[in-house]
């Protein structure tokens, strides 16, 4: 490797090389920071998140291929990065009270969000099924750990060691698809297996290859079958993380899944149609089973597991919007599930849980504004107009549509009329109901602060998505 | 274009709503409300004045793009069609708002608000000459909507707002798959004047009509979707019974007549005898229920559905009287059943009961109120003088022109309507004065009298002369006609 190879490879990927150095010099500093000025952390995490994305922006106008096509800077990898370093951010700010309240604020803690972060922009980069495997490994070891931050709490403990035997049993069966798949065509390589495959794309032991890491993959994106994780590691978790897995993870996850099912070697598998099966499944499971749900976590976890059927959806829909579609649905997600769970963290406050749905019972009567913000991302989430949340799903249909798949989106709008039944359940306990207890949120500046933030991407994107299609559409062509 | 007339009339009530937001003082609240809501219907009539009776085209157009690479622009028109609405819907917003000045004594910020952003959105589906933005106006409601039924209803307002929502919320979805649909086969496009243009194969029409239907349906409501109705009207408080009858009923109706009719001609001939049996289904099956109600509310919601039901029979009979008398009823209906519901409601702000059994003897009491009580229930049964006997009488004639069983089953609806409304009368207004001694209850006051009115006096001057109503209606009427049987432009 020459040097000008090696700076163009260096170039490349600088954004992650900027969050990793950043992550081991956090390490080193956090170990000096006097106990007490633990929100220097959350600065200096921020800091070193702006920094990676102002290299991000300034290195989006090409194409650069690096690391022996192992590695790629393109237009979609930039899309996915900004909504992993809009989701850090945001938990880093969000987490700044949260984890004094919680006795959590270590530097630990801001140092594996920060290698969860590179280990997703790795995953949006990757066009190498083993460079696929690192980013992937790397991200989900730090959110195992994380998951158990509450080392107190017995169901912080069960829900990391779950999450780590779930997740390694995936990891496995991905790891297996791919020897299957080098088994087969030689290499590991994205674009070059197609090419390399001169038979039957349907050949069994591809099918079987494909399905194995199709299997993998939905592991990471919590759709059926392999949900089971979701719930309890959502409600065992630091809420401020659960925030984050709701969020970033997830856009990686979807990131891979459309850079492998857009290859051409599985979309000629017929895949889409175990994606379709995929997708209503999960958004059927999601929609019902959180009809049911008292714990406002547990909720929301169900609630994502029918948000990443949605999105499946606009996997299955395919071509160039099919792919905008789900690139836009999780920017516009990010916002409103990151909205919502602000709320939730910020209720986190003294003996307050803020966990339990009957709890908010009359939040409106106190705090009217808060509860203004929450009707806004509850509908958003439900996906009404003129939210940004019924944007996203109209793109999806659209894309849906456009490809003749008329009868996927009836499945798709009839279960979001169920999903919808448990927003605005919460809507009406916030709303409708006498209050029992005073609320005291611990509502800080940078708390404050996120949630403006959050508030003007849901109902901005929403009533003037033009510009954001647009980039998403943009980002889709040149992936 | 000099100034965008629609675009204020449609956004002064949510600038309204947004600054009512930072007030603090329930008096101010109220009075900025009603200042707004003035100042809209102020609008509105100058947008009438200059309204051209002459055409079919859409006027006071604005079109500006709003998402290019989907093809979804911001287009705001009116023509004969959607004008009466778009001037029954600002009359009465400030109706609502002087109805509810004393019945909402708490939370009035936030319940202005949802009144004056439900006025807004209401405006902007009749003003829409986009599919998506139609489609926003039209979903968006159901947030304000379910919050008014929901925070300041009555005892079972939960479980109406719920039904409510979801009730509607399905049927809109379908409606949204359709519209998708539609965007496809009509040249990925949203305009509705281009989509009005293009011709589908039967196919196409056939699906994308019953599509349309679930989410009209429901929205009429037409039987055997309409079981959200009479639980939504009862709960809701009075302004938003008045909204819901007066308004959301219509647009439903509106739908058939903007999308329907016109982009999927074929199809609705084909079905139109269907269409004609669930409306005449729904004028007999409605007021039968009307007879059996002791709730006045329920009264006047089970009504509804029999008055809707003359409605769509009037659309669906395709013949230019029948359409006339469908759209005048329409217009009439919202004043009638509006006047209706802000009657109950000001009785049952005075007793806080809605039985008709412990009524009676009102009219020694309280005169004057149980005089308008009457104009209305006259109107509401069609009675020669009032607005709505020129209305039901259009539809009638037109019905037995298409078909005559079915326009036998509309005249044995305006039986039962006599039946229910003179009983409901005689128990509540005659008899001995039992509820009177009971209550103390006084007459109508100013503001009240401010608020009725303006209802009584449209119900008369439709009843003895509705030639300039049915002028606004006529030229689009026969267009719309035109398009439906398929004659090419009637100019």
């Amino acid at each position: 490797m020459t040097a000008a190879v090696l700076f163009q490879s260096i170039l490349a990927s600088l954004p992650e090389i900027v969050v990793i150095t950043g992550a081991c010099i956090l390490l080193i500093l956090g170990q000096l920071v006097p106990k007490g000025q633990e929100h220097f952390l959350v600065w200096a995490s921020v800091a070193v998140v702006l920094m990676a994305a102002s290299g991000t922006l300034m290195l989006a106008g090409e194409v650069r291929s690096a690391y022996s096509g192992m590695f790629i800077a393109d237009r979609f990898a930039v899309f996915f990065k900004v909504v992993f370093y809009l989701a850090t951010v945001l938990t880093f700010l969000l987490s700044q009270r949260y984890a004094e309240i919680e006795g959590i604020g270590r530097s630990e803690y801001y140092v594996l969000l920060l290698l969860a972060l590179s280990g997703m922009m790795i995953m949006a980069s990757a066009t190498d099924l083993l460079s696929i495997y690192v980013g992937l490994e790397l991200m989900v070891l730090c959110t195992y750990v994380l998951t158990g931050f509450l080392r107190q709490q017995q169901r912080s403990n069960e829900a990391a060691l779950k999450y780590v035997i779930l997740g390694g049993v995936s990891t496995g069966i991905f790891l297996y698809g791919v020897s299957l798949v080098y088994g087969l065509t030689g290499t590991t390589q994205l674009d070059k297996m197609a090419t390399a495959v001169t038979g039957n794309p349907l050949d069994p032991g591809l099918l079987l290859a494909v399905v194995f890491i199709v299997a993998g993959l939905v592991f990471k994106v919590g759709a059926v079958p392999f949900h089971m994780w979701v719930p309890d590691v959502y409600e065992g978790a630091p809420t401020t993380i659960t925030a984050f897995m709701s969020v970033g993870p997830k856009a990686a996850g979807f990131a891979v899944i459309l850079r492998v099912f857009l290859n051409p070697l599985v979309a000629a598998s017929n895949v889409w149609v175990i994606v379709a099966v995929i997708a209503a499944v999960t958004m059927a499971l999601g929609s019902f089973v959180a009809l049911v749900q008292d714990n406002f976590k547990r909720l929301l976890a169900y609630s994502s597991i029918a948000h990443a059927g949605f999105a499946m959806f606009g996997v299955a829909a395919g071509g160039a919007d099919g792919v905008a579609s789900v690139m836009l649905y999780l920017l516009i997600y990010a916002f409103m599930n990151l909205g919502i769970f602000g709320i939730v963290i910020m209720m986190r406050n003294g003996d307050f849980s803020g966990e339990v749905i009957e709890h908010y019972a009359g939040f409106a009567k106190s705090h009217s504004g808060l509860a203004l913000l929450m009707l806004l991302y509850l509908f958003s989430l439900a996906g009404i107009p003129p939210t940004a949340g019924f944007f996203a799903k109209f793109y999806v249909l659209v894309a849906l549509v456009e490809r003749g798949f008329v009868m996927l989106a009836v499945i798709a709008v009839l279960l979001s009329a169920v999903a919808a039944y448990f927003y605005i359940r919460i809507v009406m306990v916030i709303y409708m109901r006498e209050p029992e207890g005073a609320f005291v949120p611990a509502l800080t500046p940078s708390v404050g602060a996120t949630l403006a933030l959050t508030a003007a991407g849901t109902i901005g994107i929403g009533l003037f998505p033009a510009w954001f299609l647009r980039l998403a559409q943009h980002a889709a062509i040149g992936g | 274009m000099a100034m965008p007339l629609l675009s204020l009339i449609v956004f002064t009530p949510a600038v309204g709503a947004t600054a009512l937001m930072f007030v603090r003082n329930d008096d101010v609240v109220r009075w900025t409300a009603l200042g707004v809501t003035a100042l809209d219907f102020a609008l509105c009539i100058a947008m009438l004045g200059g309204f051209d009776t002459s055409t079919h085209e859409m006027q006071f157009t604005e079109t500006h793009q709003w998402v290019p690479a989907l093809g979804i622009t911001y287009a705001l028109g009116i023509d004969g069609i959607s004008a009466p609405f778009v001037f029954l819907t600002a009359l009465l917003g400030w109706i609502c708002v002087l109805a509810s000045w004393v019945a909402i004594d708490r939370k009035v910020k936030e319940f202005m608000v949802s009144l004056l952003a439900m006025q807004a959105l209401m405006l902007g589906v009749f003003c829409a000459l986009d599919l998506f933005l139609f489609y926003v106006f039209w979903e968006a409601m159901l947030i304000p909507m379910y919050v008014i039924i929901g925070v300041w209803g009555g005892d079972g307002r939960v479980y109406a707002a719920f039904k409510f929502f979801l009730y509607t919320l399905a049927g809109s979805l379908m409606f949204l798959i359709g519209v998708i649909v539609l965007y496809f086969h009509g040249g990925e496009t949203f305009d509705i004047r281009t989509l009005m243009a293009q011709h589908l194969p039967f196919q196409v029409q056939s699906w994308l009509f019953f599509a349309f239907l679930i989410a009209f349906a429901v929205k009429v409501p037409m039987v055997p979707v309409h079981t959200w109705l009479p639980d939504a009207h009862v709960q809701a408080p009075t302004a938003g019974s008045i909204i819901l009858a007066a308004v959301l009923l219509k647009m439903g109706a509106y739908g058939f007549l903007r999308f329907s009719l016109p982009m999927l001609p074929e199809a609705t001939v084909h079905y139109s005898t269907l269409m004609l049996v669930l409306s005449a289904v729904a004028i007999v099956y409605g007021g039968l229920l009307a007879l059996a109600q002791d709730d006045l509310k329920k009264l006047v919601a089970y009504s509804s559905i029999s008055h809707m039901g003359l409605v769509t029979l009037g659309i669906f009979t395709l013949n230019l009287r029948g359409l006339e008398g469908g759209i005048l009823q329409m217009f009439n209906h919202g004043v009638t059943t509006g006047a209706l519901f802000l009657s109950v409601g000001l009785i049952y702000e005075r007793t806080h009961t809605r039985s008709i059994a412990d009524y009676g003897g009102l009219m020694k009491a309280a005169p004057v109120y149980t005089a308008f009580l009457a104009l209305f229930a006259l109107s509401s049964m069609a009675l020669p003088g009032t607005s709505s006997f020129v209305g039901e009488l259009l539809v009638l004639s037109g019905a037995f022109a298409a078909n005559l069983a079915v326009g036998a089953a509309a005249v044995l609806g305006a039986l039962l309507g006599a039946a229910y409304l003179l009983g409901m009368y005689r128990k509540v207004a005659l008899g001995p004065a039992s509820i009177g001694v009971r209550f103390k209850i006084r007459d109508v006051n100013a503001r009240e009298m401010a608020a009725i009115l303006p209802l009584a006096v449209f119900v008369v001057w439709i009843g003895l002369y509705p030639k300039p109503f049915l002028e606004i209606i006529d030229a689009s009427v026969k267009h719309l006609l035109a398009q439906v049987h398929g004659k090419g432009d009637a100019q």
